[in-house]
């Protein structure tokens, strides 16, 4: 299979404005942050996100209105604080939110993922939050009577994203990938999805893949394009290549708590480097990020 | 009470209230049970019945993550310092799919920023839904966990804003507006306990109102009742809460939680 190797820049201007984009962060780990940070250089308008647990990289993304709709299941900056960009958004009305539980949103991607009409889930039922889903998507929920017991059910549309934005540690240039760690929704966003944008640490050869296939979590036959930066998911951790950056966490959170903060974040740290290379020597560069690297045993 | 004399009391005691909300939460459970749990109190109580009376209790957290042993105390559930030494490191499909929705998880340990008196938990936001409200965490798995675990224990703080008459927004539902409403919505389990720093409560099995099991040593009833927006079922005889031992107290401040993140010291 040929190279799918691509720069950031190209990666990102391969997604048109409006498109569906599933990311892989989790809260403050392995967040697409420089994806994130490319896109708000690039203008892109009108996304929708889908995630299962609401994370930095939507959250940057929503502060810089580069997102239209977010289909999520909650989330936060764990003990940093909350999605103050989400959140803002949610509470003004500029973000249409179609908020779920995080389990609604994984078995959306699996019947996604599985090419099956519609999901039946015990969740949700008797909650506030399908009171909401009555109103924000009324399109993608139902509720149907099993063919064998009678029992009714709720069940969920399929989620079918145009492309899964996948951090990960190691991928070859097929975009064959492993992803160390728990994985929480990233197998099934990839497999849901037209296609995939994969962004590894590491690169290495498909040899190296061949050798150890059980570890493959992301087929290279679903992957677009490969784009390897390291780093790529600063502020937030990658498992078993670096620990989250907490000061930077701290002061996004901080900053973040209104729009000119917001402003002023995004000038410093998107609009004020020309690329990924500049945020890195801006966040302090090689002395810093070396104190990040993970220790192998613990993995953080 | 101020918190000044509050802490005094704590001071006297060998133990403090989030200490005991711990110990009290770790009792709930028992040995070989398959718990589900958040970040914060929940973790304390899980790892603190396994360290004692419950050691093949199976802790799981729903992104995919199995019997971690932590040695650093993380930020929340994405911080892999919780994860060190897992079992099994998954995804949301295996842990909340496969042991959660397939009915094999016993406990789900839940918090909030508010309660009612049907043990209906809200995660997602305060104020007016319809109006100005103000937005939280939402659900995460929460609400997956109040609806098919098995049962649920509740661990939150015991004030007037928190313990509500109705709360804002049913992130989490629990007996909903109360007897067999949640076995017609099709939920499975129930809520069990709650568990504040100033008392115990179960569910009456009738009305599933919420009634009050135990208070804990150094609180009066009064106390109790002053800081609830809605009154519980009060039995005739309600006792006093068995305080931690020294043992579990030395266990979480020494293993468990060394830095006092979740413990408040």
């Amino acid at each position: 299979m040929s190279s799918k190797l691509a720069t950031l820049a190209e990666a990102v201007a391969s997604i048109p404005d409006g498109a569906h984009v599933a990311l892989s962060g989790f809260a403050i780990t392995r967040c697409n942050m420089a994806f994130a940070r490319e896109l708000i250089r690039q203008g892109k308008r009108g996304l929708t996100i889908s995630q299962c647990v609401g994370a930095m990289d939507a959250d940057l993304l929503a502060g810089a209105g580069v997102i239209r709709r977010i289909i999520y299941g909650g989330g936060s900056l764990d003990r940093f604080g909350r999605l103050n960009c989400v959140n803002r958004g949610i509470e003004e009305g500029t973000l249409a939110a179609e908020e779920y539980s995080s389990l609604s949103v994984a078995f959306r991607y699996l019947a996604g993922a599985l090419g099956i009409p519609f999901i039946p889930i015990r969740s949700l039922r008797g909650s506030d939050i399908l009171e909401r889903l009555h109103k924000t998507a009324p399109q993608d929920i139902a509720f149907v009577d099993d063919p064998f017991s009678g029992e009714k059910w709720l069940v969920l549309k399929p989620l079918h994203p145009d492309v899964a934005v996948v951090q990960v540690q190691v991928a070859d240039e097929e975009g064959n990938a492993w992803i160390f760690g728990p994985r929480w929704d990233n197998e099934e966003q990839v497999r849901a999805s037209a296609r995939t944008i994969v962004i590894t640490e590491r690169l290495v050869s498909t040899e190296m893949i061949r050798r150890n296939p059980e570890l493959t979590r992301i087929p290279g036959f679903r992957v677009s394009h490969v784009v390897h930066l390291p780093f790529s998911a600063h502020p937030t951790s990658v498992y078993q290549a670096y620990d989250y950056d907490a000061d930077y966490i701290r002061e996004y959170a901080q900053m973040t708590q209104t729009r000119e903060g917001v402003q002023a974040y995004l000038d410093k740290y998107v609009y004020g480097v020309k690329d990924h290379w500049e945020y890195l020597e801006r966040v302090g560069g090689l002395e810093r990020l070396s104190k990040l690297i993970a220790d192998p045993v613990l993995g953080y | 009470m101020v918190e000044g004399e509050r802490g005094q009391m704590q001071a006297q005691q060998g133990y403090t209230f989030f200490e005991l909300m711990a110990v009290a939460g770790a009792r709930e459970l028992k040995d070989g049970e398959v718990v589900g749990v958040g970040i914060g109190l929940p973790v304390v109580a899980s790892f603190l019945a396994k360290r004692t009376h419950a050691p093949n209790l199976t802790i799981l957290f729903e992104l995919g993550v199995v019997d971690p042993e932590p040695i650093h105390t993380g930020v929340g559930l994405a911080d892999p310092r919780v994860w060190y030494r897992a079992k099994i490191m998954s995804s949301f499909v295996d842990a909340l799919g496969t042991v959660l929705h397939r009915g094999v998880m016993d406990v789900g340990f839940l918090g909030g920023l508010e309660i009612d008196m049907y043990g209906n938990l809200n995660t997602t936001l305060l104020g007016d839904p319809n109006g100005a409200f103000r937005h939280f965490v939402g659900s995460g798995g929460a609400n997956d966990l109040a609806s098919s675990a098995r049962r649920t224990i509740i661990i939150i703080r015991h004030e007037a804003r928190k313990l509500k008459q109705a709360v804002s927004f049913i992130t989490s539902p629990g007996y909903l507006r109360g007897a067999g409403q949640r076995e017609a919505a099709g939920l499975a389990g129930g809520p069990s306990r709650v568990i504040t720093d100033k008392a115990i409560f179960d569910f009456e099995p009738e009305s599933k109102r919420m009634r009050l099991l135990s208070i804990h040593p150094g609180t009066t009833l009064e106390e109790v009742l002053a800081e609830m927006s809605f009154q519980p079922i009060l039995p005739d005889h309600v006792p006093f809460t068995e305080p931690p031992t020294p043992e579990e107290v030395r266990l979480i401040r020494e293993e468990i939680d060394p830095e006092g993140i979740y413990s408040g010291r």
